[in-house]
């Protein structure tokens, strides 16, 4: 149970980092990192206790195996946070581009 | 000293990448053919595939890495990756239906097994790492855009 509380409390890390920093890089990092606490959430919600994974082998029997529709879940899901992280970085590039700093408060020219 | 270590980092990085970036192309190799016996498969083994031409870029500047790897070619990898796919599961019509393994399984636990799944490994780590790597190059030459325009 402790771990789960551990998660959300990476996840609340994220949040933070999303709503309180004000530098754009910041505000990527912080949802790279709530990102990877849902991902690790799901990595341990499949998790069996000495449990091992449901790769068959020549020489070993797997009594207690690990359940695997969630290990392919967070796949996807990697591939997905990897697209959108690279999106968030190209619209960061622009930003800098545009008004010459990272600070989001001091971007005052939204319109157009 | 040659022309090409007059861009990109230090001799000690430059040194050291030299060494170590084939053993990183190898591995991702490596963790590509065994995907159907292993741990491991045709996404981590492109992730590894382009970490290695991320490296020598990081490391040489983007002229030594471009030599290595032009950009048309990478965008021929990543659309060759997702139609060998493709093909791949279409030739099933010819002894079925859709992504039947029409090719012969083999003996199990063996690295020549499993019919077209490491042929479709293959061509998913084409993909993703073409791809994963054309999402730095345009990062990269972004950066340069953005600083040749000041």
């Amino acid at each position: 149970m402790s771990v789960y509380l551990l998660c959300l409390v990476l996840f609340c890390v994220g949040l933070y980092c999303i709503l309180r920093k004000r530098n754009v890089i910041k505000i990527i990092v912080g949802v790279v990192i709530a990102e990877y606490a849902v991902n690790l959430f799901l990595a341990l919600v499949a998790y069996r206790f000495e449990g091992r994974a449901p790769i068959f082998s020549p020489d070993q029997k797997i009594l207690n195996m690990v359940d695997a529709l969630p290990q392919a879940l967070v796949l996807t899901a990697i591939v997905i946070s990897l697209a959108t992280t690279a999106l968030l970085v190209g619209i960061a590039m622009r930003i800098y581009e545009k008004y010459g700093t990272f600070d989001i408060t001091k971007i005052k020219e939204l319109k157009g | 000293m040659s022309k090409e270590h007059e861009s990109g980092m230090s001799v000690i990085v430059k040194t050291i990448t030299r060494l170590t970036v084939g053993l990183i192309f190898l591995f991702g190799i490596y963790i590509l053919v065994h995907g159907h016996v292993s741990p491991g498969g045709g996404f981590a083994g492109g992730v590894i595939i382009a970490l290695s031409f991320v490296h020598l870029m990081l490391a040489y500047g983007k002229e030594v890495s471009f030599k290595k790897l032009p950009r048309a070619v990478v965008h021929f990898f990543e659309s060759f990756g997702a139609l060998m796919f493709l093909g791949i599961a279409l030739l099933g019509f010819t002894s079925g239906y859709f992504f039947i393994n029409f090719i012969s399984k083999g003996q199990p636990f063996k690295l020549f097994s499993a019919g077209i799944i490491p042929l479709c490994n293959i061509a998913i780590s084409l993909k993703v790492g073409a791809g994963l790597f054309a999402i730095f190059l345009a990062l990269v030459l972004l950066k340069f855009e953005a600083e040749k325009r000041k």
